[in-house]
């Protein structure tokens, strides 16, 4: 079976005058299809800049990483666009919603833009996405209307849109209470269980970490191979 | 296009600030459109006082010079005087009038002897210019007869116009003679037959109208005219009417602008600083608009970067922020130019206690689609860096602030 994420060697440096951080020292990472994975780690140990990096937001130092069997980092900046577009889901901890569309237009946007326009077919899809999350009845409301648990999962539906082939989650429920928080948890392993859909999520939390079918812990920008 | 869906539901989502930028751009444009209509107002009514009363080009004999002839010997200069044998005049001018016939941009032709003479009246003498026309085309370059305010302008045989301030003068009338003295030495008895009033002192003091019947005998002028004077439909063709004719023609022909130079020299900075005030205004709303993308293109730099994020192309964003430009370039020109014409119309209808305009301002000539088209196209332009600056956004910085 081919490894939906597979990662080689990562470095990460970064500059601040004359002076260089390495955060990550040559990580090794590997996740298979429906794999729901917890990055952890404590603060500064490196994972947020590993979610970004296998995310296509930033280039490594050094490192090879395959996704879905294509190795991205080479790609220019504009092929990380599209990749990311088609082949990639994003959860921020703050669920970035676009104010004045509605919940619909926000789950489908990522799919309506690089297509030049909402098509019946992606609208249909973004409102099938809303119903699985739980939100039939906020389908056409403004994202300014939702609560942070709604906004949240309209953020989860939004993920989904494009099919993709790995979901990376940035502290995903770090913004919301926490009754918010075990429901988001729940959907994400339903949508993992259900849609075969591979999680990456970064936390802090260990409750978090506790649902994950895997722990990935980082420490000093190494995988603690003994956690 | 769904960037333009965006454009709009971002504009839309401030209607207060969006209102202020659009209004902003409509005053800015209808400012715009008052300061050229007033231009041009004021450049139509000037010329118009002064070509009232006068041609716009006027053709006449090349001027004569005196030629200096070549000499095998340097020490010795010869010169090849004038020779004033001869008047100075049109002989073929009923050809040279067919000719303009078939200019399109002429509108009246008025072939003229004009000469110096005096009235006489008792031990009152008055030069006076005289203008020798043909009787049915009086009005052509002046409208003479509308100003007639006593007697009236059938210039008949021995008949002869003067002007009020000439009658007032020599104490003359509708009706009585007067002795008629040309430069030529001739003299014969005239009737008023009319008294006029220009307005103008210039013409009102020293100007009477003959028929070139009745002046051809007195200036000794058989069969030619001493000038041919035109109107034209359009008269800020005239420099390049004159110059044409003077090619066809071989005649010296001069424009009224020409004539006029302080006057033209007037028009031209007016025009100038005209076009300063318009390019100030237009300055001011495209750095409005494009201060106004820049700010709403900060407070969207979350909104942003979770669009790089999601791998919304950079082209795309750039394009939602210059469609944004582009409405709002658009919506505040048509209603500027709208307010504009509407404001321009109203001052036209003000008038003076005498019944004359205001303001001399001309609501057709606003220069609404110049204004148009440069508005859209600034706005355009002013949303261009706000449109680069969105689009190079870094996903990640934006996402994490």
């Amino acid at each position: 079976m081919t490894a939906v994420l597979d990662a080689r060697e990562i470095t990460m440096t970064f500059r601040n005058g004359d002076e260089l951080t390495q955060v990550l020292k040559g990580v090794d990472l590997t996740l298979q299809p429906g794999e729901l994975a917890a990055l952890l780690g404590a603060s500064g140990s490196g994972k947020s800049t590993l979610l970004s990096i296998v995310g296509l937001l930033l280039k490594p130092t050094t490192g090879a990483i395959t996704i879905g069997g294509q190795r991205v980092e080479g790609l220019s900046e504009k092929e990380r666009a599209q990749f990311r577009n088609r082949r990639l889901g994003f959860i921020f901890q703050f669920h970035h919603l676009l104010p004045d569309f509605t919940a619909t237009e926000n789950v489908a946007f990522p799919a309506a833009a690089a297509a030049g326009g909402m098509t019946g077919a992606m609208r249909k899809r973004a409102r099938e996405l809303l119903a699985r999350v739980g939100l039939s009845d906020r389908m056409d409301f403004r994202a300014t209307r939702l609560s942070g648990g709604q906004k949240q999962r309209v953020a989860i539906a939004r993920a989904l849109m494009n099919n993709p082939e790995l979901v990376l989650a940035d502290e995903p429920t770090g913004s919301l209470d926490r009754v918010a928080a075990e429901q988001v948890l729940d959907l994400m392993r339903e949508v993992n269980r259900e849609e075969k859909a591979t999680f990456l999520i970064c936390t802090h939390d260990e409750k978090v970490a506790a649902r994950c079918t895997r722990r990935i812990t980082l420490k000093d920008g190494l995988v603690d191979a003994t956690a | 296009m769904f960037a333009f869906t965006v454009a709009r539901r971002y504009l839309f989502s401030n209607p207060a600030q969006t209102g202020l930028l659009i209004a902003g751009v409509a005053i800015g444009v209808t400012a715009f459109v008052f300061i050229t209509a007033l231009i041009q107002g004021l450049a139509v009514r000037l010329t118009d006082d002064v070509t009232a009363n006068s041609a716009h080009v006027s053709l006449e004999p090349m001027t004569r010079v005196a030629r200096v002839l070549p000499s095998p010997d340097a020490d010795v200069e010869a010169v090849a005087a004038i020779s004033t044998f001869q008047r100075r005049q049109i002989r073929s001018w009923r050809s040279t009038v067919a000719l303009l016939r078939t200019n399109p941009e002429v509108a009246a032709i008025s072939p003229q002897i004009s000469g110096s003479a005096f009235l006489v009246k008792g031990q009152a003498v008055a030069p006076v210019a005289v203008t020798a026309i043909e009787p049915s085309g009086l009005d052509a370059i002046s409208p003479v007869s509308t100003e007639i305010i006593s007697g009236d302008a059938n210039l008949g045989p021995d008949s002869i116009l003067i002007g009020v301030r000439l009658a007032e003068n020599l104490g003359l009338s509708a009706g009585q003679p007067v002795l008629f003295r040309t430069d030529r030495g001739v003299d014969r008895l005239l009737t008023v037959r009319g008294v006029f009033r220009t307005g103008l002192q210039s013409l009102d003091e020293r100007v009477a109208y003959l028929s070139i019947q009745t002046a051809r005998p007195l200036f000794l002028l058989p069969e030619g005219v001493t000038n041919i004077e035109i109107k034209l439909f359009e008269p800020g063709r005239a420099r390049a009417v004159a110059a044409f004719l003077h090619e066809a023609t071989g005649l010296r022909a001069t424009s009224w602008q020409e004539r006029n130079a302080n006057l033209d020299g007037a028009l031209v900075a007016q025009a100038q600083t005209g076009t300063l005030i318009q390019v100030f205004s237009l300055i001011s709303v495209l750095i409005g608009i494009a201060s106004a993308l820049s700010l709403s293109a900060n407070r969207r730099r979350g909104e942003v970067g979770i669009m790089g994020a999601f791998g919304v192309s950079r082209r795309f964003i750039a394009t939602v922020f210059i469609l944004q430009g582009l409405l709002i370039g658009v919506v505040g020109a048509g209603i500027g130019c709208i307010s504009g014409f509407g404001l321009c119309s109203w001052l036209a209808t003000l008038t003076k206690p005498d019944g004359t305009m205001a303001l001399p301002i001309a609501p057709g000539q606003g220069g609404y689609v110049a204004v148009f088209l440069l508005t859209t196209l600034g706005a355009v332009l002013a949303s261009v860096f706000p449109a680069r600056s969105a689009a190079r956004l870094d996903p990640l910085e934006a996402i994490q602030q």
